[in-house]
């Protein structure tokens, strides 16, 4: 009986204590499963240079934001690009640092459609790194990208004529102060 | 007495007595009593919270509670839905009747770790010291019971969400501990003779719960660890600045919230049960079905979750998956509302206190099931997410359901807990109160819901006066209804009559009904043969 009981006992806990360990890796885990199936619109970052361009024509349209407790001015410099699937598209974005101190960002980014996300394929980007300002500083973004040829293989992808590439930059220091 | 729990074979007759019988406690019907007792205050306080946001909601442009630019009225609802489903729902129906009945119902002498059954019980009382701490410290947690982040974690600096934070961890680890015991009890315990498939439903309820509680509450624990460090020791789990992403809190959130809201109701499925199969004197309807159907509410429990967050960008294909999913939650649902009905069917029904409120259940479930059924649909969900409909929605599958089958519960088990009876026709009118007063409360805010008003506002246009208002009167009715529940109790204990060991005749047929009410300290030493 007793044997029994403790038994039960270890592997109650050790499944308690199993999603416990699963819930620290869901991070990790989470970003990896973004990655690899592009959920929520992540885009992908492109380990070789396509190798054929496709006839389909596709938009790409270049949204900005700015969290409000980051001082800068951020915006594309083109509206929109339009590039066939397969070729490599470039594309500027501008910042200004607005405060009179050096401040650090990172922008997060996806797409949308969502569903677009796994054949955006970005060559160079700002946004793999953080980024530094200084007080009044100006600088242009380049973001290199191109989308994948297989892109015209996929028949859910075929009403796709325009995909939105979106930023927003955040502060990369902590304590930065919040009034509510 | 240190001794007693592990010398099963030591026959101990006395017990301590005064304050070490209760803070030393190892036995299973005292830590029940205890767990009843800390849930009724539990319930009191989150009463009167719920009190005070009806009153503040009574008219449009209430300033009962707009203190720190209505910061109080955020603390007040995030306390409220806090303190109902941890220190009122969990403890009286897991901790309290669990306790109480699982050892009785499956003829075991003890729960399997007595000791750890007393620290169960008792790390709720320093969980409670910081929950009220995190109500009154600063300017409090105003987070809402969900508390996602940012709003948790940079939104709200301050002691007050920190406390609030330890103060669920504490909880979740009772919950973890109890839920282990539980298990334990059950799977090696019951009295030569009872297999699986013989043990009441009340049981099963509580077997599948801690299951649920096992595998969810960890979850929670693993992502509040993660927003105190967030908040404390600059990670950035949920901080997208720092490449994390505020999304996988609501995930983690939602993997065990949903599980949470099956450990709330589950139990009182199995109260129901045995309620339901007493008075209509019939054994229940389908009792496989009944227990495999809450096995299996537990585990579509588990994948079902992102149906809380249909609103928050997810693409068409998850929302749905999760639309589909959570509907077929109902099929199991159904079979016990249905099979509930069955066993009333051509029964020899008799309508006790605890059979009244026991037929409020189904009813009241239904209806909350229904506007579930509706909610689950992604795209219906978009329009009526975070309204009052959602209030409405799922008020009636808890405040009405688990709050119906504590009262059912507490009526049909008061005999035995204590020795003394309520007279009857007190216990109904208390239901007949409680009933009118909580759907005078709830049904309205479908309408609310349906018009737009959104919920945790503590403001709202002229045009949704009417409605609150009568929901604040509905309150004031559930309120009053309360405080004669505890005139009742008063009374049964004061002057009710002396209860035989089986005072519900012959559809009691669980192991508790063959013991004296109240039952000795220690029962079932010699465990009984079930044929």
């Amino acid at each position: 009986m007793k044997e029994k009981r403790r038994s039960t006992l270890i592997i109650l806990l050790s499944l308690a204590f199993g999603m416990l360990a699963l819930t620290f890796a869901s991070s990790a885990l989470f970003r990896l499963f973004c990655e690899k199936t592009g959920h929520g619109g992540t885009t992908q970052v492109a380990r070789k240079m396509p190798t054929r361009v496709e006839d389909r024509v596709i938009t790409v349209r270049f949204n900005a934001d700015t969290q409000r407790n980051l001082p800068w001015e951020f915006k594309p410099l083109q509206k929109q690009i339009t590039v066939k699937a397969g070729e490599v598209g470039l594309a500027y974005y501008h910042g200004i640092n607005k405060s009179q101190t050096p401040t650090v960002g990172m922008a997060t980014y996806n797409v949308t459609p969502h569903k677009a996300g796994i054949y955006f394929n970005k060559v160079e980007c700002f946004c793999f790194l953080e980024q530094h300002l200084e007080a009044g500083q100006e600088t242009d973004f380049p973001v290199q990208f191109f989308i994948d040829p297989a892109i015209v293989e996929d028949p859910t992808m075929d009403e796709v004529d325009t995909i939105t590439l979106s930023y927003t930059f955040f502060p990369l220091a902590k304590g930065t102060n919040l009034k509510w | 007495m240190a001794y007693a729990a592990t010398a099963d074979h030591v026959h101990i007759d006395d017990h301590p007595s005064g304050w070490r019988r209760w803070v030393l406690s190892t036995n299973h019907k005292d830590i029940g009593t205890m767990y009843i007792l800390f849930g009724a205050f539990g319930a009191l306080f989150g009463s009167v919270l719920s009190l005070l946001i009806r009153l503040q909601l009574a008219h449009p442009g209430g300033t009962l509670l707009a203190g720190g630019e209505f910061q109080i009225y955020n603390v007040v609802i995030t306390a409220h839905g806090l303190l109902m489903i941890f220190f009122f729902v969990m403890p009286v129906l897991i901790g309290g009747f669990g306790n109480w009945f699982v050892p009785l119902m499956i003829g075991a002498p003890d729960m399997a770790f007595p000791r750890l059954n007393n620290i169960s019980f008792w790390l709720l009382i320093p969980s409670l010291i910081l929950l009220t701490l995190s109500i009154v410290v600063g300017s409090g947690a105003g987070t809402g019971w969900t508390f996602y982040p940012p709003l948790s974690s940079v939104g709200q600096p301050g002691a007050a969400v920190d406390f609030m934070l330890v103060s669920l961890h504490l909880a979740g680890a009772s919950s973890i501990l109890g839920a282990i015991n539980f298990i334990t009890t059950i799977f090696n315990m019951r009295a030569p003779g009872m297999t699986m498939h013989k043990v009441p439903l009340f049981v099963w309820g509580i077997l599948v719960t801690a299951f649920l509680l096992l595998l969810a509450v960890p979850v929670l624990a693993g992502a509040i660890t993660m927003l105190l460090t967030d908040r404390g020791f600059g990670t950035t789990f949920f901080e997208p600045a720092g490449g994390g992403d505020p999304l996988l809190f609501q995930h983690l959130f939602w993997f065990f919230g949903h599980p949470e809201v099956y450990i709330m109701i589950l139990p009182a499925f199995g109260v129901i049960s045995q309620v339901v199969s007493t008075f209509a004197r019939k054994p229940v309807f389908g009792y496989l079905g009944m227990a495999y159907a809450m096995v299996s509410i537990g585990v579509i429990g588990f994948v079902v979750w992102a149906h809380h967050m249909f609103a928050v960008g997810l693409d068409v294909n998850v929302n749905a998956y999760f639309t589909a999913a959570t509907l077929i939650i109902a099929v199991p649902t159904g079979i016990k509302i249905f099979s509930w009905i069955a066993t009333m069917w051509g029964g020899s029904l008799t309508f006790e206190t605890p059979m009244l409120y026991a037929v409020g259940f189904i009813i009241l479930f239904v209806i909350g099931g229904v506007t579930g059924v509706t909610l689950a649909n992604g795209g219906v969900d978009i329009s009526l997410h975070d309204t009052y409909f959602v209030v409405a929605h799922f008020h009636y599958v808890l405040s009405m359901g688990a709050l119906f089958g504590i009262f059912a519960g507490f009526y049909y088990w008061f005999p035995k807990m204590t020795g003394k009876m309520i007279p009857n026709w007190m216990g109904n009118i208390h239901f007949w109160i409680t009933f009118i007063g909580v759907n005078v409360i709830f049904f309205p805010m479908h309408f609310l819901g349906l018009a737009g008003m959104p919920r945790r506002i503590p403001d709202y246009p002229e045009a949704f006066s009417g409605w609150n208002y009568i929901a604040s009167i509905g309150a004031l009715m559930t309120f009053a209804g309360a405080i004669y529940f505890a005139f009742i109790v008063f009374y049964g204990f004061k002057w009710g009559k002396k209860a035989p060991a089986n005072p519900w005749g012959e559809g009691a047929t669980t192991l508790e009904w063959t013991l004296s009410s109240p039952p000795p300290f220690h029962t079932f030493e010699t465990q009984p043969h079930i044929p």
